[in-house]
């Protein structure tokens, strides 16, 4: 078994990790403000396709991160609009919001880069990996620290900001105000539309950087629906932390441990679709633990009063 | 899930415009034909015997998964996960259709839609029953079920069920129970009356049998059902397993009708259009059909359109979506009807409806 439980392992768990962990920090901020996002999928897979467009267009990683989080911006503002403008149910706005996502990139896909399926290139300029040189020649920390990619760095610095942004500042309090009883923040002067817009672009940004992490930075292509149920999978982990950025990580941590680990039995002659369903069946699992705790801190709550 | 304070046709007929007209747009800037585009669009899809049939083919599942779909939504669920149902019950008909033993054709096809049924119901009981016992999302565990479904099947046909013949597919089924074709040479086949006939039993039990009454009500107020003496919670289960069983019924048509074995990844998301045809329509039954046919026919004259017109396949599904977005906005046409009121009822209308609209974002958690 060393070759599946080896010190390798940590950063294979990061890796796999962080395109769920940008899907989960979009929908933890959203749900902070009682707004499920189910879109969070479709804004992943339109991001990961317009991060791969103007990468191989214009040749900078940069300006591909910053477009795909202006198309992140604009899938999670159709979802904004048509449920606090237009009042649609925000589950069928995030159902829909997957469909036109998997639709237009499909689209775009032929239309622009002018193949169907599956498009790699060398002309897609990657998130560049930062390299320590000091490390090279220390056996573990290498291992570990070395040649992360830009992203993955980020996306733990953005875990940070995240939690100190919900939960020690007074925009933060405000967001929470109106998740738990809008009409409470109504009364205390906190403008509860404007809020939600708020929220929705941010979880937009963050969004856009998991389409641009996955096709730029975790995988140097774009596939039709390349996200997998990755958004899916952000959600589930969003409600395994209760809506704590940092909890929230540890959940997409183990979704990241199970990947990778399941990524390397597949030498052991499991047949490939088992390994490949295993992130799925974990998953819904996680995601039942986690109400079903829920549910009892709930009874317990009730049961002090 | 929708008020119907106006006019459903309208609002319908309205959306389909504003979405064509977004569709004409996008292709305009993309330095397309739009009208061209149209009209192959609609040729493709109605004109000559082979497209007809081809739409009526394409018409069966996803009317049966569309059906399923809004019965779910009866009780208040979305069931996302008719894929999986579509493919687990597929591929328990070509199991039946080829390993039990030889009975009389009637009868060996009623097998196979049965047993289809039960797996569709049951794989469809899991996330009901997540979603009564724990409040776990039912979006979400049908959607990463649905990848295990896929998974499963295509395991099944790879290995233990394969035909060995290097496609990854099941042995084909006895020949006599394949339905017949009713429009050669195009697919379309009889499954398409199986369809109507399980449409019209299930608009039956939904509006005529105390079942869909106990449907109708969970799905209104499940507070009120309860305390009315219905257990809402096994309704819910009912409704999904009902949902389920369609899609497994639509998985059977697909194999018996249409490939003769089951193939892997078949599909190609059939319940993704039954899903969007039953969400357009705001998941009224009695609309479906007519949805399904509409986005079957979509369907089948994208392939000329693209061929004729030169506009990608691929863009039709992009204006369906449109299509979708816009009508899950409920109020998107409410200004037209806002002009006949007063000026005092708008005033209380602002007042009432800022709180209100604001607490409709999500699922409440406490």
């Amino acid at each position: 078994m060393n070759d599946v439980f080896n010190i390798t392992l940590i950063y294979a768990t990061i890796r796999s990790a962080t395109p769920i962990l940008f899907a989960a920090l979009c929908a933890t901020v959203t749900q902070q403000a009682d707004i499920l996002n189910i879109g969070t999928e479709g804004i992943m897979l339109t991001s990961a396709f317009v991060a791969v467009l103007t990468s191989v267009t214009t040749g900078s990683w940069l300006i591909a991160i910053l477009m795909a989080i202006v198309s992140g911006i604009a899938i999670a503002l159709i979802m904004a609009v048509a449920n606090i403008r237009y009042n649609a149910h925000i589950c069928a706005a995030g159902i829909a919001v997957n469909m036109f996502a998997l639709a237009i990139t499909k689209f775009g896909l032929q239309q622009f880069l002018g193949t169907a399926g599956t498009f790699t290139s060398p002309d897609i300029k990657a998130i560049p990996r930062i390299h320590i040189a000091a490390l090279d020649g220390i056996p573990v920390l290498n291992d570990i620290f070395n040649n992360w990619c830009v992203t993955e760095v980020f996306g733990i610095v953005m875990v940070i900001v995240l939690w100190f942004l919900l939960f020690k500042t007074v925009w933060g309090l405000r967001v929470r105000c109106v998740g738990r009883l809008p009409m409470a923040a109504e009364t205390a002067g906190i403008n509860v539309r404007r809020m939600k817009y708020e929220v929705m672009i941010i979880s937009g940004v963050l969004g856009g950087l998991a389409g641009a992490h996955l096709s730029l930075g975790y995988s140097q292509m774009f596939a039709d629906n390349i996200t997998n149920g990755r958004g899916f999978m952000g959600v589930a982990a969003m409600n395994f932390g209760g809506m704590n950025p940092l909890l929230v990580w540890v959940g997409t941590l183990i979704f990241g441990f199970i990947d990778s680990v399941g990524a390397r039995l597949q030498a052991y002659g499991l047949p490939s679709q088992f390994i490949l369903m295993l992130p799925y069946i974990f998953t819904i699992a996680i995601l039942v633990l986690a109400m079903w705790r829920k549910g009892r801190m709930n009874e317990k709550a009730k049961s002090a009063l | 899930m929708a008020e119907k304070k106006n006019n459903p046709y309208i609002t319908l007929l309205l959306t389909l415009l504003l979405s064509m007209v977004v569709g004409a747009i996008f292709m305009l800037v993309l330095g397309f034909k739009p009208f061209d585009a149209y009209v192959q669009l609609f040729k493709g899809a109605f004109v000559g015997k082979v497209n007809l049939g081809t739409t009526l083919q394409k018409f069966v599942p996803i009317l049966l998964t569309g059906v399923g779909f809004a019965v779910a939504s009866k009780v208040g669920c979305f069931n996302a996960g008719i894929e999986g149902e579509l493919y687990l019950g597929a591929i328990t008909a070509a199991w039946a259709g080829h390993y039990l033993p030889k009975m009389p054709a009637f009868l060996h096809i009623l097998v196979c839609l049965v047993l289809a049924m039960i797996v569709g119901a049951l794989w469809a009981a899991i996330p009901a029953i997540l979603k009564v016992k724990w409040d776990v999302n039912e979006i979400c565990v049908c959607i990463l079920s649905t990848y295990v479904a896929k998974f499963f099947t295509s395991w099944l046909c790879n290995g233990p069920l394969s035909a060995k013949t290097g496609m990854p597919q099941t042995p084909a089924v006895h020949e006599n129970i394949m339905l017949t074709q009713i429009m050669k040479p195009s697919q379309a086949n009889t499954g398409l009356f199986i369809a109507f006939i399980v449409v019209a039993a299930v608009i039956w039990l939904l509006y005529r049998s105390t079942v869909g009454y106990k449907f109708l009500t969970v799905g209104l107020n499940s507070a009120h059902a309860d305390y009315m003496g219905i257990n809402s919670k096994k309704v819910v289960i009912q409704g999904m397993m009902l949902s389920g069983a369609l899609g497994g019924i639509a998985g059977t048509i697909e194999v018996l009708g249409v490939y003769g074995y089951f193939l892997d990844n078949f599909s190609l998301n059939i319940a993704n259009d039954g899903m969007l045809s039953s969400m357009i329509v705001w998941n009224d039954i009695r609309l479906v059909p007519l949805m399904a046919f509409f986005v079957a026919s979509l369907k089948a004259g994208a392939l000329s359109m693209e061929r004729f017109a030169g506009v990608p396949r691929s863009i039709v599904d992009t204006i369906t979506a449109i299509f979708i977005i816009f009508a899950t906005m409920e109020t998107l046409f409410h200004f037209l009807y806002k002009k006949k009121k007063t000026k005092e009822e708008k005033a209380a209308m602002t007042i009432n409806a800022a709180p209100a609209g604001s607490e409709k974002g999500g699922k409440k958690d406490e």
